[in-house]
């Protein structure tokens, strides 16, 4: 009786306002992916993060979401004319170099106070830069600027954050959340972090899911020389141990 | 061949699209005729006769005032219209718009993107003419059908048969010409420059050269304006921010209008604020990459007036561009990925630069 009902109403609704004037959410084409060639890729569910959406790494402490968003960013600088990093303290260039991240096309902006983040944000999402990583929070009022800008030139905006605010959670269309499973030891050395990485939001395709990442350190039995900055075959590594089942949306 | 002429008809008649296809004259009352429409004209109706034998002529004639001013700016748009499809271009009251072509890759495309944009520009198929020089193309464009092209290979061979009335000479010139024999073009040709130079002085020379289709005029390249300004005086002055904004918006829109219009950005802007108490205050900025959209101009602006403290309310918004690029069409967004906005993200992160002070930095390999 319910489901007539409104089958009734979206009937009238599209008689008065036409045909397109009520889709269904599986009838709306996807937004487009950027692949990035990190695990990240499956649990959007469009083989890629989205453009023109903004995407969120969240998780307290330790968790590896900075280290797969200097990933992403790593890759960003090879795709894109210009990856720009709002760098809300505690940007290192030097933990780009064991990504062999193309240096060339990184622009970093020092974005101490949110206002600035939020305007230089949403300024260069609008001018059409590839990749944007937030590495911080954005002022409520500049979310919206930043969705649109974004949503115009089609950037791929990222922002890593410990816990979002409401603001920001509703912005994104994708939301990761990363919690530490366990330290990996190696012959008495700390080797990497056992991360489990849970699609907490994403408007971009169902369903959600979740995966168990090992993130390694550029440590091991490597000694301390191998982190002059010459020594470039050292990698941090993203792999995927299993994968769990999705859950439902 | 590298001179396409395009006639579209005199500019005048092109203010008022509703009389195509009847007999018009242009000009005013005691004074001569400025421009006549085909239809007048096979009544007898020429340019730079008097008002009152054309009225003789033909009665029935819907006679308009010219409008100088109008005139100008049709010739204006016209020719940013036809700025990007060639190295130079010029267009003349009379209706003639020259394009010089040397050096295009296919310069077909341009004949055929003229065509169209002068059909919009004025509503009328012009008729089209290909030759060695602006003469001669302008002789062929007259002689083709609208909308269609009519192509010279061999100048002088073109304008032998043709009368020598088509030499720009005055009327006393003409009749000595008569007076000579030299009743077409090729009969002018077969004469020595210094011999008719010593019947009709500088003009006679030119006219042998012109004769012969040697083509010693040159084009004047059209140039866009180099200043362009909009403003808003207010009817209550204004101390409400947001309102402001929204007026500088609306503002930038109709600057980036007129800059696409006429191919141009901007290279230096100027924001000045007429205040209640009579003062005024001003901010302006030369900036690197030239700004040409509604976005780049508002970006630099709106970040003005945000900050902005004026001393009092405002009874009159400025935006001037004292320094106009002649930036043709920039192809933006021409390569997928978005990095075809390199330009724009590099104009952006400049105006943070100049805004924040110094918080972009790039990375160097070490």
């Amino acid at each position: 009786m319910q489901g007539q009902k409104l089958e009734l109403a979206i009937d009238s609704i599209r008689v008065r306002f036409g045909s397109q004037a009520l889709t269904t959410a599986a009838e709306l084409p996807p937004p487009q992916a950027w692949p990035s060639r990190t695990p990240v890729d499956k649990l959007t569910g469009i083989g890629g993060l989205p453009r023109g959406r903004v995407s969120l790494l969240t998780g307290s402490g330790t968790c590896g979401k900075l280290t797969l968003a200097l990933a992403l960013l790593a890759s960003a600088t090879h795709e894109f004319a210009h990856a720009i990093v709002i760098d809300a303290g505690g940007f290192d260039t030097w933990s780009l170099l064991p990504f062999s991240a193309e240096l060339g096309a990184l622009t970093v902006v020092s974005a101490p106070a949110p206002e600035l983040a939020g305007e230089a944000a949403a300024t260069l999402a609008r001018a059409g830069a590839g990749f944007l990583l937030l590495t911080g929070a954005v002022p409520e009022h500049w979310l919206g600027p930043l969705e649109s800008g974004a949503s115009r030139s089609g950037t791929v905006v990222v922002g890593v954050v410990d816990a979002p605010d409401r603001a920001l959670a509703h912005t994104s269309s994708f939301s990761l959340g990363f919690s530490r499973s366990e330290w990996v030891w190696e012959r008495g050395q700390l080797a990497g972090i056992r991360v489990l990485a849970r699609c907490v939001k994403n408007r971009v395709a169902p369903p959600l899911g979740m995966t168990e990442l090992e993130i390694r350190y550029p440590l091991g039995s490597r000694g301390l020389t191998d982190f002059m900055p010459g020594i470039r075959e050292v990698r941090v590594q993203i792999e995927e141990v299993a994968e769990c089942t999705s859950a439902a949306v | 061949m590298h001179v396409c002429c395009c006639l579209t008809g005199h500019l005048e008649l092109a203010r008022r699209p509703d009389l195509y296809g009847s007999p018009v004259v242009v000009g005013r009352w005691e004074e001569h005729v400025v421009a006549a429409s085909e239809e007048t004209r096979e009544l007898g109706v020429i340019p730079g006769m008097a008002m009152r034998q054309a009225e003789h002529l033909c009665p029935q004639a819907t006679f308009v005032p010219p409008d100088e001013e109008a005139t100008t700016r049709i010739r204006e748009l016209i020719s940013s219209a036809l700025y990007d499809l060639a190295p130079i271009v010029e267009v003349r009251d009379e209706g003639i718009a020259w394009l010089d072509l040397i050096g295009l890759v296919n310069p077909g495309q341009s004949v055929r993107a003229a065509r169209h944009r002068l059909l919009r520009a004025i509503g009328r198929e012009p008729r089209l003419g290909l030759a060695p020089g602006p003469f001669s193309a302008r002789l062929a464009a007259a002689r083709a059908r609208p909308g269609r092209l009519l192509r010279v290979a061999d100048a002088r061979e073109f304008l032998a048969p043709l009368p020598s009335r088509e030499l720009p000479l005055d009327s006393e010139q003409q009749e000595r010409l008569d007076l000579l024999g030299l009743r077409t073009l090729g009969a002018v040709a077969s004469v020595g420059p210094r011999e008719l130079e010593s019947q009709l002085g500088r003009d006679g020379r030119h006219a042998v050269l012109l004769a012969r289709g040697l083509e010693p005029d040159q084009l004047e390249a059209w140039r866009p304006p180099l200043f362009t300004s909009a403003h808003r005086q207010f009817g209550e002055p204004v101390e409400d921010r947001e309102a402001l904004l929204f007026v500088a918006r609306a503002l930038c829109g109709d600057l980036a209008d007129e800059l696409g219009l006429r191919g141009a950005g901007a290279k230096h802007v100027r924001v000045r604020l007429l205040l209640e108490s009579g003062e005024s205050e001003k901010r302006e900025s030369i900036v690197r990459h030239t700004l040409s959209s509604t976005a780049e101009l508002f970006g630099l602006i709106g970040a003005w007036i945000k900050e902005w403290q004026p001393r009092a309310a405002i009874t009159e918004f400025w935006i001037e561009l004292p320094v106009l690029e002649a930036a043709g069409r920039r192809q933006l967004r021409l390569w997928a990925g978005g990095d075809g906005s390199s330009e724009e993200v590099i104009a952006a992160l400049e105006r943070i630069q100049e805004r924040f002070g110094d918080v972009v930095w790039h990375p160097r390999p070490a």
